[in-house]
């Protein structure tokens, strides 16, 4: 989701001026709070009084040590290294002297604090600006000190050097006084250095949180403990909306040793709706506390809703034409259809899946005169902190969030509901209380992915040539539910659009004609509240898209690559916009001729093996990292099961801040992409995803990682995301391998090895009969 | 009272006798390496040992531990060998799993000083990352292998400190 973390960033950074001043013994550096003008008159009045900006600050102490402060999630992404390196290349400081700081929010920021996965993306402008005006600013201090000319002294690994004579950052700061605003204008003048002149930036390091989380120290909501607590266990109700209680029966809870009582919660925000919490002294008491007390409900219509059901009303509604908005309208897709020698047409589903983050979410809470103290891991605080006010009714400023690292977040962390049950507890109870979710609580009360269905018809004229694609799709909307101010209006001017669970569809290839409708499927939104799972949108678009492709490719005697390269010309559209998608589809033509080579594609194969491919241009046209991923799979025939031995990738990211990091972060999504393939699914039933335990759900395993062999592109283009989009391709050129191997199109997410053999026996009997 | 040695220390419990040992750790002891992940011996996350032995905290009660020997996460002291290549290789990401997934990998290298890929894999297969760190957790493990070719030291401080108690 660094997408949408990206536009808070955006909005947060730029336009701000730049603080430069003496705190202390220390010296100073942030945003300015207000934008443009509206400035502080004194850097080091605002600076004393925190009133800047808490997205990042740093500063350097006496000894030279540089603090940056990060007031983010850290989710395993090690962004806080990223973001440092950065403003550590700029700056000229000696990289072993940087240490890394995660704050908490202070009430005096309000609600400007935003948590969340900042992508470099939008940070690397302003972090590398921040970073050069800290350096001018000790460069212009020490040449005073020195006795020297400004530019005739330069900043090098934490000195500044003026000929024969140097002086270290920590001596500038402790003899030098500060006093400093650089304007946005002055900003953006800044010389920022150039790819070749970087010492930290494209070079790998040892990421900052590693050594703390292999031996038991790193910090977790779930590892929080605050005097006279006690420990609380939510009983989640049968589905998300709609349930009262009618009766709460503890009976067989009261001779528990430990045990305390219950609370029903009251929630004006109307997060949860018919919860019951449990306390006491010990968690494992509150577990079997929550196991023995029986709740009665007046059951929501909902917990009747299968996802069976879900997915006949996507069908439905994806061929019903006047169903959704238009996100996409190119050309004229009827005339195209009119016109077709062949017409092709082909729907694939997903089904629903968990993020399962391996921290089930928690949180502790208390109030200190009067303000509520949430300890807890969240990714977007500015999201989830009006909700508590709400749900406290309170204003913001009574509420404070201590971060913590994230045990896996995945999207998962980014709306706040589940610390909705701890601040109501702890309010009605009257004492600190400690409030940690079972997996199978988390499971039941977690968003899931939304199932889908897409439809697709593709017109292919007398020369064999695609000349159209209308596509469609029906799905539960995340963002309509939980940040609707991020909704656009469509083209159609019909309606408004989730953003977020239509990219993937605005593909680069160039089509004359192309028509896209994205539809919202209202009783999958009814029913339970979609997630953002990483990746989002495209993570089950690109599905439909990738293997629609193939479809055509085959349909048309076409190499599967050859024929996506015709269509990725980077024309009119698809040429891009400097500087984010600089040369446009061209550079996705780019990757995808690499992983040609790279994968050996059209080498000899084993029995029964097969290659497939897909691209992605990640999460979403203004910003993306061009992916081709090639998968060697065998196909077992006799009992349908799915081996993938190799997946080839190449990346281009644009510049790589941190390549380690980088490789790190494609591993990780790559095999996401493989588990969701192959692995997962987790159907809804009674209104409520049926998996909730790792005894039935099944990501995963280290006996099924493949051979992995990820490229990068070397490049000097603008530094996008890659937390999300190594986990696209994988589902498609998987499927895609699988009909090279067998014949078998599998149009169903995860893909079973039950649909291959039914498939194969099918095609078996239609022989012989 | 149930008593047993807690990374050297002797220790005991009064909670009730069914109370998995997770809970103890974690919260009578405050040793928070020691991470909750399913609860059903499914993820590894509470992987500790006993007498040497990778055993599921969330699912062993603590009766059982009386009077045996306990190391978790923080028994190891930095001073494993597959801590070091833990960092060498840049194992974690989100890291909540890797407490457990060295705590597992540990009792591996401290009876098979080089193992093949396989039987790393065999060892490992019942710990879950949901980062899917696992290439780089193999990879760790061969290091830490290599690293200590000679002698592959299993660090147990219950084995040093037990003869003062
Ligand atoms: S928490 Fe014990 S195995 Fe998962
Ligand atoms: S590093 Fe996140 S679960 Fe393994």
């Amino acid at each position: 989701m660094n997408n949408l973390n990206g536009i808070k960033d955006k909005i947060q950074l730029s336009r701000r001026n730049f603080l430069v001043g003496s705190v202390g013994a220390s010296l100073l550096m942030a945003f300015s709070v207000l934008p443009g003008k509206s400035m502080a008159e004194n850097a080091k009045k605002a600076l004393a009084g925190k009133i800047f900006s808490p997205n990042v600050w740093f500063e350097i102490n006496e000894r030279g040590e540089v603090l940056i402060n990060i007031a983010k999630a850290e989710i395993g992404q090690h962004i806080g290294t990223a973001l440092a390196r950065i403003v550590a290349d700029e700056l000229g400081a000696d990289w072993s002297k940087v240490r890394i700081v995660h704050v908490d929010t202070d009430p005096k920021w309000g609600y400007m604090v935003t948590g969340g996965s900042w992508s470099v993306f939008h940070s690397f402008t302003p972090l590398s600006q921040a970073g050069a005006a800290g350096r001018i600013a000790l460069l212009e201090a020490g040449a005073v000190l020195l006795g020297k000319n400004g530019n005739e002294c330069e900043v090098i690994n934490g000195y500044v050097k003026c000929g024969e004579k140097s002086i270290s950052f920590g001596d500038i700061v402790s003899k030098g006084q500060f006093n400093r605003i650089f304007t946005v204008e002055e900003l953006a003048a800044l010389p920022i250095k150039s790819g070749k002149n970087r010492q930290f930036i494209g070079k790998d390091t040892m990421a900052l949180d590693i050594p703390s989380k292999t031996n038991g120290t790193a910090k977790y909501g779930i590892d929080v403990e605050v005097d006279g607590m006690v420990y609380a266990r939510p009983i989640v109700p049968p589905s998300r909306y709609g349930n009262s209680i009618t009766k709460v029966n503890d009976k067989k809870a009261v001779n528990i040793p430990g045990y305390l009582g219950y609370e029903i919660l009251n929630d004006p925000s109307e997060t949860l709706q018919g919860w019951v919490c449990v306390l006491a002294t010990s968690y494992y008491s509150a577990i079997k506390a929550g196991d023995a007390i029986v709740v009665s409900y007046k059951k929501s219509p909902a917990t009747k809703v299968s996802e069976e059901q879900i997915q006949i009303e996507g069908e439905k509604l994806t061929r019903d034409k006047n169903a959704g908005n238009l996100f996409v309208d190119d050309g004229n897709v009827e005339q195209a259809t009119l016109e077709a020698k062949i017409n092709l047409e082909a729907s694939y589903r997903t089904a629903s899946l968990l993020h399962f983050p391996l921290e089930p979410v928690n949180a502790t809470v208390e109030f200190i005169d009067d303000v509520c103290h949430i300890h807890t891991g969240n990714q977007w605080q500015s999201l989830t902190m009006p909700l508590i006010a709400k749900a406290l009714n309170v204003t913001q400023e009574k509420i404070v969030m201590h971060q913590y690292y994230l045990g896996g977040g995945f999207g998962r962390r980014l709306f706040g509901d589940y610390i909705i049950p701890a601040v109501l507890t702890a309010k009605a109870y009257g004492k600190p209380i400690k409030m940690v979710f079972t997996r199978e609580d988390d499971s039941r009360f977690s968003p899931p992915r939304s199932p889908s269905v897409q439809l697709f018809n593709a017109s292919v004229d007398a020369k064999n040539n695609v000349t159209g694609i209308e596509h469609a799709f029906a799905a539960g909307w995340p963002t309509l539910s939980m940040a609707p101010q991020f909704m656009f209006e469509s083209l159609d001017k019909k309606g408004k659009i989730d953003p977020f669970s239509s990219n993937g569809a605005d593909h680069w290839y160039t089509l004359d004609n192309h028509r896209v409708r994205a539809i919202n499927n209202k009783l999958a939104q009814d029913t339970f509240l979609p997630g953002w799972l990483r990746s989002v949108g495209p993570g089950w678009l690109c599905w439909g898209v990738e293997s629609f492709m193939d479809e055509i490719a085959i349909a048309t005697n076409k190499d599967p690559i050859d024929f996506r390269l015709s269509l990725l010309d980077g024309r009119g559209k698809n040429a891009g916009t400097a500087p984010v998608s600089n040369h446009g589809a061209l550079r996705l033509a780019n990757v995808l001729k690499k992983v040609r080579s790279q994968s050996n594609w059209g080498g000899e194969l084993g029995e029964n093996e097969g290659m497939g491919v897909a691209i992605t241009y990640g999460q979403e046209r203004t910003m993306p990292t061009w992916i081709a991923c090639v998968a060697h799979v065998h196909v077992n025939k006799s009992n349908g099961k799915v081996t993938v031995k190799k997946l080839s990738l190449t990346v281009d990211c644009g510049t790589v801040i941190h390549p380690d990091g980088a490789l790190a972060q494609v591993e990780g999504g790559v095999l996401w992409g493989l588990s969701l393939a192959l692995h997962e699914g987790n159907e809804i039933k009674k209104g409520q995803i049926s998996k909730t335990n790792l005894d039935t759900y099944t990501p995963l395993r280290m006996g099924d990682v493949p051979e992995l062999d990820i490229q990068f592109i070397e490049s000097d283009e603008i530094s996008v995301g890659l937390g999300e989009p190594g986990v696209v391709t994988v589902a498609p050129a998987i499927a895609n391998a699988i009909a090279q191997a067998t014949g078998v199109r599998l149009r169903s997410l995860p893909m079973r090895p039950d649909d291959i053999i039914q498939f194969l026996k099918e095609r078996e009997s239609n022989k012989i009969g | 009272m149930i008593e047993f040695i807690l990374n050297g220390k002797k220790v005991s419990t009064k909670v009730p006798d069914d109370t998995p040992l997770l809970w103890v750790i974690r919260d009578e002891f405050h040793l928070k390496g020691t991470k909750f992940g399913c609860g059903i011996s499914m993820c590894g996350a509470c992987t500790v040992h006993i007498d040497g032995d990778p055993v599921r905290a969330c699912k062993y009660p603590v009766k059982l531990v009386n009077k045996k020997q306990i190391t978790t996460i923080e028994g190891l002291n930095n001073e494993h060998p597959l801590q070091e290549a833990w960092i060498k290789e840049q194992v974690p990401q989100c890291g909540y799993c890797q407490s457990g997934q060295i705590m597992q990998a540990a009792t591996l290298l401290a009876s098979n000083k080089d193992p093949s890929e396989k039987e790393i894999v065999a060892h490992m297969s019942n710990n879950l990352c949901r980062c899917m760190a696992y290439s780089r957790i193999k990879k760790a493990i061969k290091t830490a292998a290599n690293s200590t070719s000679e002698t592959v030291s299993i660090f147990d401080p219950a084995l040093n400190g037990q003869k003062e108690i």
